[in-house]
Formats: C-alpha cells, structure tokens, sequence
C-alpha cells in the first residue's frame, strides 16, 4: 500500500508515467549543472525499486558514499510528500528496496561497459532477475559517446534494460533546428524518452522534450525536494 | 614505573590489515631502545617482528594475539598493544580498547581508509576512545596522504586535521614539514636514528603556509586561548596550538594526521612526540564502574593510588608459569601479596607474581599502580573479571562480545592428540571469549567455533604446534537460528498419573517475536500458579530454547509472557512446572510460523579495476547482495553482504577469478533469515545427517 501511494506521489509518474518509463531504450535527463539531473534520475530510479525491479546506479563523478546519501534524501522527500507515514514502516520499506539498488562509482577516463557486462552476466549465470532499469549519470556528451552509446545499446538488447542518463547543457548553447540541445540533436534517434529541467522563478520547469507524442507538456518542480508543486 | 600519570599513555595501534602497525610498532621499539636490531614482518632472516612472538604470526606474517609491551619515550612511560587486523580476531581488538585511553590509527598512504578501518573506528567510538592518525606507506608509489585525510572526513567522519606535510612522496619521500613548529624533519642513519632538522625547502614554503594557517583555523575551535591570540593578531605560539589540538583530539573532537612511513624509517619519531602532546593521560579520561551494592549504579574511577583498588583482566594467556592475566589498573594500585576479590563470583586471592610484558619477555615488577597495564600470574579467573579490594564491590562494565557464527567438528588422530587436544581447548577458550567448544552428544564429535573460517584454522594449527594434537577436521558449518515470526498462544497441560503422587501443572500465556534473545514475562495474578513454580516456568522454557524443535539449532528472539495456568495441592511439583512449559512452548512453537535464520557477512573486495564485474558477479552468484562499488585509483572497492554459507571456499574462488591480485575481508553483520528454498535444503541435510547417525 505505502508503495502505490509513494509511487503516485512521485514526480516521476506524474511526468513521464511509470508504465511508460521502461518502453524503448534510452532515455535523458537534460538541464545545465546544478539544476537537478541527478536529483531526477534517483527519482527515476526509485520509482523502479518502489515497484521491486532492480536498479543499477552507475556514477563517474560521484562516490558511491554520495549516490547512497542522495537514495536516503529522495526517498525522505517521498515519504514526507504523502504525509503522515508510520515511520518504522518506511524505514523497514526502505530497507527491503534499498537491496534492489547497486551502485557503482567509476572515474570516467576508465568507465567500460565490459566491466558492466561481465556483471549482467553473472545475474544470468545464477538464474537472477535482472536490473530493468541502468542509470548513467555523468557521462559527457560534449565528448564524442557514439562508440560507448553503441556498446551500451547492445547491452539494452541483450539484457532488455533500459538506460537513463544525465546529459548537462550549457547555457550559451543554441537549439537544433528540432528544438533539441546539441547534446541530444547528435543521438537522437537512440533516445526515446527526453526531458529537460529549466529554473523558472524560484521552481523548476520540466518539460517533455520527448516521448511519443507526448511532447512539450510542462510540470513544476519544487528545486529542494525534486516533487510536483501543485498549482 | 612512573607514578606521575600525566607522564603515561596507554596506546594501541590498530588498522585494516598489512597497513604496518607491526612494523610501526617494532619502529617504536627501536626508537625507544627497548630493541637494539630491526626484524621486519616478512624479513628475510626468518626472524620476524618482536611483536609477532608466536611462532604462527612470524610464518604467516599476521599479528593473531595482541601483544602488550611499553617503552619510555621523552621521560613517559607508553604501554602499547599491538592489536591483529584480521576481522576474524577482532575480539583481540575490542578488548583492547576497552583498557586503552588512546588510538595511533594507521592507515596505508594508498589503499586509505579500508573496511577494517571503518570497524575499529567504530570500536573505538563505543569506547569512546581518542585517536590520532598515522598515514603510513607513503613511500609506496600512489602514496596520496591528503586524500586519506579527506577519506576519514567522508568515511569515518573524522574531524581529520594534517598537521604535517610530505616532502616528496613515492620514492622520493624523504621527511615531513611540521606545520607546529614550522620545520623540515630528515632521518638519516641506517634506520632512521638521526633527524636532521631544517628550514622548510623554499619550493615548499607557500603550501606549508597555507596549509598551517588551515590548520590554525581549524584547531582554533578547541582553545579560547587560541582564537584570542589570532583576533589580536599576537604572536602564536607552538604551546599555544599544541594545547588547541590536545583539548580537540582527547574530547574526540578532531584527529590530528601525521604522515611518515614506517618500514622506511621516516618520521616515526614525530609520531611518538604527537602520542605524547596530544593523546591523554590516564588522568585525562574517565572510567565508570557500577557499584554492585548500590542496585548497580554507576561511579567515576579516581586514578589514585590511595583509593581501594580496581582492574580490569582483559585478556589471558598460558604461559610456563601458569596463567597470565593481563591486567589495567584504574583506581588504586596492585602491590605483591595484596589480597584481592574477583568481584565476579566473589573469590578471594592473592596476588603473587606481578609483571610488566615486552612481548613475550617479561620483567618482575613489585606493583603496578593505577592508569598502567601490566600482568599477573597465577590467577584463575576469566577475561573480563573485575578485581577489586574487598572493601568495595565495583564490576566494570563487560566487554562487546560477538557470538560465533561458524563451527568445525575435529576428530583427534590417535589417543595422544584426544589428551593433548582437551589440554588445547581448555586454554584457548579460556584465553578468546569468541572461541567455543562443544560435544555433540548425538555424534560424539568436538565441535570447535569462531568468527570466521581463518580464526578457526588458526586455532586447528596452534593446536597441532603448540600441543602436539593432530585432528581432523570437517566441514566448516554455518551457526543457523530458529526464531518465531508471529504471536501464539498456548494452554497446556502437564497432567501424570501412574501410582504414588502424580505431576500437574498447567501454564497459558503467549509467545512473540522479540529483539532480545531471550524473555521471561510473568503476568499471573491470583496466585494461579505459586509463586514458587515459576522460576521453574522460565527453566522450561528456556530450556527449550537451546535447540529448536523445528530443525534443531538455537532459539533466539522470544518473549514469553505466562498469564494463566493452575496447579494441584499435592501433585504439583517443580518438575511438573517445568514438563508444562516445555509442552507450551512446543504447542506455540508450531504455530508462531517458526523461520531459519543464517549469518549474513560484510564482504570488502578490493580488486584491480578490470575485474571488478566479475568480483561483483561473484558476489551475485553467491546470493549477496552489492551494496556498491567505488573505484579508486587503479583499484575498485566492492561491498556487499552475503550469507556465510556461500563464503566457504571464496578466497580460491576469487584468486581464480583475478589472476590472485584481488583480497577481501569478511565480518559478521546480522542474522536473517533463509530463503524458503534454501531452508528446504537444510532440512534436508539435516534429515540426512540425522539417518547416516542411525
């Protein structure tokens, strides 16, 4: 029960939509540092753990002390945005989700997704329900990814898991002519799913850049605790 | 030994594994001339540390027991305990703390605050135990002393403070800056004897700038004196920051960090200032005792020499005269001949021999007095027996002690190595509160337990060179739980009658899932069942608990309440009190939805990068669960949990897996219980076990 209703509070549904979270293969979280990306993925993520699927979080710029640390604020804000919650039952309901989550810190210069592969693998080999869901964050897409991407697309077949990265943007940067930054313009036909986070006032917009058809819809997020501001 | 106690410490020094607190220790020595020739860990003399003295540690080049010694440093008395790093002989480092006042935490310039690390940071803050930080290795190439410091911030929380900087790292590392005093310290001599003091290298002197205003700042908190001094811009004395740092290193407030390393000689010297500047005196801490004949309150321990005595036995050891307890004194002082009461079961002794330890050497003393640690012999108590005069009643309070989570059954060769192996076990299980035995009256067999699979080899090996017993050994088994997951409730009625007096006794009440081991509520009202049978009540039950009747191996986690229950005028008795709790509790056991539970262990994998999945695949085959992965550097660090059933074997397993170059530590975390169809597995065997017997 505590996980439906953490659930339907999550921005993630209301956004996006948890069943069609999974459908495709990659997905972004677009917005210029220090907007929220990260704040959103974990959001993502624990969507996916409240619906007892596994996650992988793969960070190249943050320790996993830190990745952990951000899980606990998130789940906190989720738990506080329902209201009054027994709090022994959210703890013991965090416990039992917080085993389906496996971080991992790698510097980014030694990232390879062979170490990640020969994880996945192991899931396989021990008859283990897979991680559905990967998120990358902190990959940078100013760089050229294409031969990582590609890599990763073939991990996405064979192992059916979905991928959410982070994607930072700069400020000077102009669209495409699609209406995409620049980061995402160059892989686009990979990404299915795009949204971008944008500071308006003292909130934060985000807007569905893509999603089937569902496109340029616009929600706002309290900048602190990452939830829908009802308006 | 010295009677002004601000001139004594009692140090230990602890750390992960191979992060040199042995060979730092035998520096120490050296320094302090109580040793004249370096023998390293590994040396290739064969001779091994001094602190190693048993003939395992010096082979295997682990330090097992911890070994007490103390040297004299600047006109103060150190004792100093070396203390093992294996997580399996971590009871040797709890005990230590508990008589400690301070810490020298060592940590490899490298590989940083690693898993054991964390563990003895947090026996140190059960204790409540000071520290200071040595930063070791850091002549080994990916010597990163700075990032250390920052890893015991973000790790352990450490208010971590550097108050000395490197001067050339790796192969070129060849003293430190202090940022006290503001000079460059060399070590030259064959082993470092010599220090050589200069100005600071000008290519140096901006970042020892900087970085000893850092330090001023942040150690200023901790002195009023201080901070005036800086706000009025007055000359800032070395007095006046060392006094900052003490007050902020003995209220645990900060950890100063020096740097150096041990092996190379270079800046162990320092180190020994610091243990004397900043970590306390035994008059700077506080000891509590509980006064027994005061409904256990508690009191504050004076160190003074004048007041009844009391000291802790924290650790035993057999030596060629008999036992040898080792001892700290915390109020008053142990003389020759004094007669002393173990205020455990109130016995009277006398003390006899009394001596101070230097690893296995040993030296007569006449008494040893309050704040110092020492050792006695011919003694029989256990460790962790309070001693005390027999004009008070004081206990201090015991020691964290974990229960085994792992046994081996030993089968003695011939009839010389059954004598020998009784001999063994009788002395290690008196030395290592960790460490049990047992027979198993339905196989006849000795059953040995312990922290982990090493803990027990170790002890199969010292009883083979020490005694002379050979035994064979089975496989290693896992410590499996029963407990309940529900409420029950039971009525049962113990009723006999076969001629002469009969046996009666009814009990009700209810059983539920508890935190604690074991509890025992009594609720009857109305004199239901007599006073007197009661007593007899909690024996039944807690008889019981003993072994599960669900597949036989301990219950843990019940609470009992008893809250009905009728008797007979003539039939009841004791025994018959006893006969109804056992049927009540098998009648509820049943329906509490009884579940088995296994010991779950803290994994650390430390591995190069490029095999970091397949550590974690490993990990996955063996149902752990990852709780990360970080890499550092060219090594990643994976942790996890995963039950101690699937561990046996594991380091072969992960030797093949990463050409040998990848290590991991295991710990004991918590009980859980086993999935449905793992437990289905037990059953099986147990089923199995149970017919080959017949």
């Amino acid at each position: 029960m505590l996980k439906k209703d953490l659930i339907s509070k999550s921005p993630v549904s209301k956004t996006i939509g948890i069943e069609n979270l999974k459908q495709g293969r990659f997905g972004a979280v677009l917005s210029r540092a220090g907007v929220g990306k990260t704040s959103f993925l974990v959001q993502i993520a624990l969507t996916q753990l409240l619906s007892d699927k596994k996650i992988l979080h793969i960070s190249l710029d943050e320790s996993i002390e830190k990745i952990n640390l951000r899980y606990n604020d998130a789940y906190t804000n989720l738990v506080d945005s329902i209201g009054y919650v027994d709090p022994q039952k959210a703890v013991r309901l965090w416990e039992d989700i917080n085993l389906n989550k496996v971080g991992i810190s790698y510097n980014e210069s030694t990232f390879d997704t062979e170490k990640i592969k020969d994880y996945l693998k192991s899931f396989k080999k021990a008859d283990l329900a897979l991680p559905s869901t990967m998120i990358i964050d902190g990959l940078n897409f100013d760089k050229d990814v294409s031969g990582i991407l590609t890599e990763l697309e073939d991990l996405n077949h064979e192992f059916s898991i979905f991928i959410w990265f982070s994607m930072k943007t700069h400020r000077e940067e102009k669209l495409s002519q699609d209406g995409y930054p620049i980061q995402l313009d160059a892989h686009k036909e990979s990404f299915d799913k795009a949204i971008v986070l944008q500071p308006i006032e003292d909130k934060i917009e985000a807007v569905i850049l893509k999603d089937g058809d569902k496109t340029d819809q616009r929600y706002r997020l309290d900048p602190a605790t990452m939830m829908i501001v009802e308006e | 030994m010295i009677r002004d106690l601000k001139r004594v410490r009692n140090i230990g020094i602890s750390a992960h594994i191979d992060s040199g607190k042995t060979t730092l220790t035998e520096r120490i020595l050296f320094y302090t001339d109580k040793i004249h020739k370096i023998n390293e860990v590994r040396g290739k003399d064969g001779v091994g540390a001094v602190m190693d003295s048993m003939e395992l540690e010096r082979e295997r080049g682990i330090t097992i027991a911890s070994a007490a010694t103390y040297c004299e440093w600047n006109t103060h008395n150190i004792n100093i305990i070396d203390t093992p790093g294996h997580v399996d002989f971590t009871v040797e480092v709890e005990r230590s703390l508990r008589v400690l006042d301070g810490v020298v935490l060592v940590l490899c310039s490298v590989s940083g605050v690693q898993s054991q690390s964390i563990t003895v940071d947090q026996q140190m803050k059960r204790y409540k135990v000071p520290c200071i930080a040595f930063v070791n290795k850091c002549d080994r190439s990916g010597a990163n002393p700075a990032k250390v410091s920052r890893q015991l911030r973000d790790k352990l929380g450490h208010n971590s403070i550097l108050m000395q900087l490197p001067i050339g790292l790796e192969d070129k590392h060849e003293g430190v800056v202090d940022l006290v005093a503001m000079k460059a310290y060399y070590f030259e001599g064959d082993n470092g004897e010599n220090i050589v003091t200069k100005d600071i290298p000008a290519e140096m002197m901006d970042e020892a700038q900087t970085a000893r205003e850092e330090m001023i700042d942040a150690v200023s908190l901790f002195s009023d004196d201080l901070t005036d001094a800086i706000l009025e811009e007055k000359i800032i004395t070395e007095e006046l920051i060392m006094t900052a740092v003490r007050n902020g290193t003995i209220t645990r407030q900060m950890t100063p960090v020096f740097l150096g390393s041990a092996y190379k000689n270079k800046a162990v010297q320092p180190l020994l200032n610091a243990v004397i500047s900043y970590l306390p005196s035994p008059l700077d801490i506080e000891n509590e005792a509980l006064d027994m004949d005061n409904n256990g309150e508690s009191v504050i321990l004076e160190s003074s020499f004048d007041k009844p005595t009391v000291a802790l036995a924290f650790k035993l050891e057999d030596g060629q005269y008999g036992q040898l307890t080792y001892i700290r004194v915390y109020q008053g002082c142990i003389n020759k001949g004094d007669t002393l009461v173990n205020s455990r079961d109130g016995r009277k002794f006398r003390v006899g021999r009394l001596i101070r330890m230097h690893s296995s050497q040993t030296e007569d003393v006449e008494a040893i007095p309050a704040g110092h640690i020492g050792a006695m012999f011919g003694v029989d108590c256990a460790s962790g027996d309070t001693f005390v005069s027999p004009t008070i009643n004081y206990s201090l309070i015991a020691m964290h002690i974990m229960e085994p989570v792992i046994s081996l059954s030993i089968v003695p060769k011939d009839n010389k190595a059954q004598i020998n192996m009784s001999k063994a076990l009788n002395r290690f299980t008196k030395e290592d509160p960790t460490f049990k035995t047992y027979v198993d009256h339905e196989t006849g067999d000795t059953i040995i337990q312990g922290m982990g699979e090493l803990h027990l080899e170790v002890y199969v090996e010292r009883m083979k060179r020490e005694y002379g017993a050979e035994v064979d050994t089975g496989k290693p088994r896992v410590a499996y739980r029963e407990t309940i997951t529900k409420k029950a409730v039971f009525n049962y009625t113990h009723k006999k009658q076969t001629g002469g007096a009969g046996q009666y006794g009814r009990v009700a009440g209810f059983m539920e899932p508890n935190d604690e081991e074991f509890e025992f509520v009594n609720k009857i009202t109305g004199g239901r069942i007599p006073t007197q049978y009661i007593p007899a009540c909690k024996q039944g039950f807690e008889g019981c608990m003993a072994k599960g009747p669900k597949l036989e191996f301990p219950v843990t986690g019940i609470k009992i309440t008893i809250d009905d229950g009728a008797f007979h005028a003539v039939d009841s008795s004791e025994m018959a009190f006893k006969s109804a709790a056992r049927g009540a509790f098998l009648e509820a056991y049943a329906k509490a939805k009884p579940v088995i539970k296994e010991p779950i262990m803290k994994v650390v994998i430390e591995t190069p990068n490029e095999f970091q999945g397949s550590c974690m695949g490993l990990i996955n085959q063996r149902r752990g669960i990852i709780q990360g992965s970080q890499e550092e550097g060219v090594m990643s660090v994976v942790e996890s949990q995963v039950p101690l059933s699937d561990m046996f074997g594991f380091s072969t397993v992960l030797r093949s897996a990463t050409q040998g170059k990848a290590q991991f530590t295991m710990e004991f975390s918590t009980y859980k219980q086993v999935p449905q169809s793992i437990a289905e597995e037990i059953a099986k065997r147990k089923l199995e076990e149970k017919t080959q017997k017949k």
